[in-house]
C-alpha cells in the first residue's frame, strides 16, 4: 500500500531522510516513531508529496506517487498536527467540511458530513464557528475531515496531542474503528503510551535512518534487553537483594517494602532461577509478576544517549 | 472538467463568498466611487468658456500640479484632453485594484504561515489550483468593479451633459488586464516570502519600482538622474504592466488598434507567465514557510 525506496531528502548538506525503505502493507495500523529532528516530519512530507524527495521513490497503491497524481492523492486523508482554523475563522463546522466535501467531490456529502460528526460526538456542533473549537473538538473535526471522502489511507500526526483523557479514548476508538473498516492508518506520535496500544507495527527513525521496523510485541521482545520480576514475600530480608543481584540470573535487584524487585534477561529461565533460589534461602514467594519493557521505555532506550547501543543491538547499522 | 480545475474552481468560489461576507472590497469600492462623483463635480466647476483649465478647482489644481511634478505636463494635457472621465476611471479603479491585489498577497501569505495551503494540497488540490483561483476570483471581482465604475460615470456623464469619449473604454478594458499582471506579480511576492508581511512588502515595493520607472519616464527634466531611469525604465519596463498600459493608450490615441490589442495580450501573457512562476516558485519552495 504504501512503499519506500531509498528514500532521501538532503537541504544543502544536511542529510534529513537517508536511504529509507519502509513497506505497509493494506489495512494496518502503522506507528511512525522517532525523537525530535530524527526525519521523522521530512519522510511523512515526502509520502504525502508536499516535499520533494532528493532520490528515492514513494509508491502508492503500487504506483510511483507525485505531487501531480491527484487522483493518488484522492486516496489519501490526512490529519496535521496543526489545525489551520484561523485561515478559515468565519466558516461553520459544516460550512468547513461542506468546503473539502466539494473539493473531492463527495456524493451526498451532507448525509456523509452528519454521519461522521455524530461519530465524534460533534453533531451538535456543525452550525458554530469552527475557530472558537477547543483542540479536542479542532482534532475531531480535522479527522472528520480527512475521512470525508472515505480514503484508502490515513495520515494522522500527533492525533492525540493536547487532548484530554475522553479525547484520547474517542480517537484511539475511532483509529481502531477506521482499522476494522480496511483503512491503512499511519500514525505519527511522540505518546508512545497511546502508540502501543494502537499500532500493530511501528518504525523507528534516527538521524534520518531506519533503526526498527518490527510487529510491536516483536520489537518489544528484541529491544527490551531486561525485564522486571516482582516477588512478594512476607518481608525482605536485609541482604537479600545484594545477594540476590550477584547471582548469574540476576542484574539488578533492590527492595521496595515488602517487594523484591528483579530486573533479569528477558530470555531465559531467570523466573525459575530466582524462585529456586528464594525457596533455597526458606522464603516463599507469595506472588510473582513480570513487567516487561514498555514502548515507551523502549524508545528512550533506543533514543538520545543510548541509539549506538540500540544499534547494535538491532544491527541496523 | 479536471481535478485541477475542480479544485480551483472551489477554492474560488469560496473566496468570493468570503470577500462578498466581508466589508472590505465594498468599502474599496465606495471609496472610488465618492472619489469619482467629488471628481466629477469639480471637473464641472474647472470648466470655463475656454474650456477645461485645472487650475480653477483647487482640488483639480492640486491633483494637476502634482501629476505635472511627477510624469510631465504633457501627461496632464493627454490625461484631460477628452474630458475627466480617463483621469477619473484611474483614480476610482486604484483603491479597488490595490485592495483586491494587497489583501489577496496577505492572504495567501496567511494560509501558507498557517498551514492551510499545505492542508489544501493535501487534497485533490495543488499549488497549481490554488494560485489559478486566487487570480480567478480577483479578476471577477474586478469585472464587477469596472461594471459598476461604467455604468456609476456614465450617469455621471449624462447628468452633466458630458461623454465618456473613445480613450475612456480603451482604457476600461486595458485596466483589466492591468489588473491581472498587478494581481500575477501579488501571487509571485507571496510564493516568494514566507509570511503575510514580507509579501506585502515585497509586492508594494515591486509596485512603486514600476511606478518610479514610469515617472521618470515621463519626466522632462535632463540630467543624470534622467538618464539613469531612462536605462533603469528600459530594463524594467518589459516587466511593468504600465508600460503595456502606455502602450496601449498611445496606440488606442492614434487608432493603432493592432498595438492596442498586441498590448493587451502582452498584459495577459505577463500574467500567465507570473501564475506559472508563482506556480514553479511553490513547486521549489514547498508550501510551507
Amino acid at each position: 500500500m504504501i512503499r519506500t525506496e531509498r528514500l532521501t531528502k538532503r537541504y544543502g548538506s544536511f542529510t534529513a531522510v537517508d536511504g529509507l525503505d519502509l513497506n505497509i502493507p493494506a489495512g494496518e495500523i502503522y506507528g511512525f516513531l522517532g525523537p525530535n529532528g530524527a526525519g521523522k516530519t521530512s519522510t511523512i512530507m515526502m509520502l504525502l508529496g508536499v516535499v520533494k524527495p532528493t532520490a528515492g521513490e514513494v509508491r502508492l497503491f503500487g504506483e510511483p506517487y507525485r505531487p501531480s497524481r491527484l487522483d493518488l492523492r484522492r486516496r489519501i486523508g490526512v490529519v496535521p498536527e496543526k489545525h489551520p482554523a484561523g485561515a478559515w475563522s468565519w466558516m461553520t463546522a459544516g460550512e468547513y467540511l461542506r468546503m473539502f466535501a466539494d473539493l473531492f467531490r463527495v456524493p451526498r456529502a451532507e448525509r456523509r458530513i452528519d454521519h461522521l460528526l455524530e461519530r465524534v460526538g460533534l453533531a451538535a456542533e456543525k452550525r458554530k464557528r469552527f475557530a472558537r473549537f477547543s483542540r479536542g473538538m479542532l482534532q475531531k473535526l480535522s479527522i472528520v475531515r480527512a475521512l470525508l471522502h472515505d480514503p484508502d489511507i490515513l495520515f494522522l500526526d500527533e492525533p492525540i496531542s493536547g487532548l484530554d483523557p475522553f479525547g484520547v479514548k474517542q480517537v484511539r476508538d475511532l483509529i481502531l474503528e477506521e482499522r476494522r473498516e480496511g483503512r491503512t492508518i499511519f500514525v505519527s506520535s511522540h505518546l508512545l503510551s497511546e502508540m502501543e496500544k494502537v499500532c500493530e507495527r511501528v518504525a523507528i527513525i534516527y538521524r534520518g535512518k531506519l533503526l526498527a521496523e518490527d510487529r510491536m510485541q516483536h520489537l518489544l521482545a528484541t529491544l527490551a534487553g531486561e525485564r522486571e520480576i516482582h516477588v512478594d514475600l512476607e518481608q525482605v530480608p536485609p541482604g537479600l537483594p545484594a545477594k540476590v543481584a550477584a547471582r548469574d540470573f540476576a542484574h539488578a535487584a533492590e527492595r521496595r517494602g515488602n517487594t523484591l524487585v528483579v530486573k533479569a534477561a528477558t530470555r531465559g529461565g531467570s523466573r525459575r532461577a530466582l524462585s529456586q533460589y528464594l525457596i533455597d534461602q526458606h522464603l516463599v514467594p507469595l506472588g510473582i509478576r513480570e513487567r516487561s519493557l514498555s514502548l515507551e521505555e523502549a524508545f528512550v532506550t533506543i533514543t538520545g544517549d543510548n541509539v549506538d547501543r540500540f544499534a547494535e543491538l538491532s544491527g541496523a547499522r | 472538467m479536471s481535478l485541477r480545475l475542480h479544485a480551483a474552481a472551489v477554492i474560488a468560489r469560496r473566496r468570493l463568498l468570503e470577500t462578498a461576507l466581508s466589508p472590505g472590497y465594498y468599502a474599496a469600492l465606495t471609496v472610488g466611487l465618492v472619489l469619482a462623483w467629488l471628481l466629477v463635480a469639480g471637473f464641472v466647476r474647472a470648466v470655463d468658456s475656454s474650456g477645461f483649465d485645472y487650475t480653477l478647482d483647487p482640488a483639480y489644481g492640486l491633483i494637476g500640479s502634482g501629476l505635472a511634478g511627477a510624469f510631465g505636463t504633457t501627461f496632464v494635457a493627454k490625461l484631460f484632453a477628452e474630458g475627466p472621465f480617463l483621469f477619473i476611471l484611474y483614480a476610482a479603479f486604484l483603491p479597488v485594484l490595490l485592495y483586491l491585489a494587497v489583501s489577496s498577497v496577505f492572504r495567501f501569505g496567511l494560509e501558507k504561515k498557517v498551514g492551510a495551503v499545505e492542508l489544501l494540497t493535501y487534497g485533490p488540490a495543488d499549488a497549481a489550483a490554488y494560485l489559478l483561483a486566487a487570480l480567478v476570483k480577483d479578476l471577477l471581482l474586478t469585472l464587477v468593479a469596472l461594471a459598476a465604475l461604467l455604468a456609476y460615470l456614465l450617469a455621471a456623464a449624462g447628468l452633466n451633459n458630458l461623454v465618456l469619449g473613445p480613450a475612456f473604454f480603451a482604457s476600461l478594458l486595458i485596466l483589466f488586464f492591468v489588473a491581472a499582471a498587478v494581481y500575477g506579480y501579488g501571487i509571485v511576492a507571496a510564493s516568494l516570502t514566507d509570511n503575510s508581511a514580507s509579501a506585502v512588502a515585497l509586492f508594494l515595493g515591486v509596485l512603486l519600482l514600476f511606478g518610479g520607472v514610469m515617472a521618470g519616464s515621463f519626466t522632462v527634466v535632463e540630467g543624470y538622474a534622467r538618464d539613469l531611469a531612462s536605462v533603469a525604465a528600459w530594463v524594467i519596463q518589459w516587466l511593468s504592466p504600465l508600460f503595456y498600459w502606455h502602450l496601449a493608450l498611445r496606440a488606442a490615441e492614434v487608432g493603432n488598434w493592432g498595438t492596442y490589442l498586441g498590448a493587451a495580450l502582452l498584459l495577459a501573457l505577463l500574467a500567465a507567465v507570473l501564475l506559472g512562476a508563482g506556480h514553479l516558485t511553490m513547486k521549489l519552495r514547498g508550501v510551507r514557510p
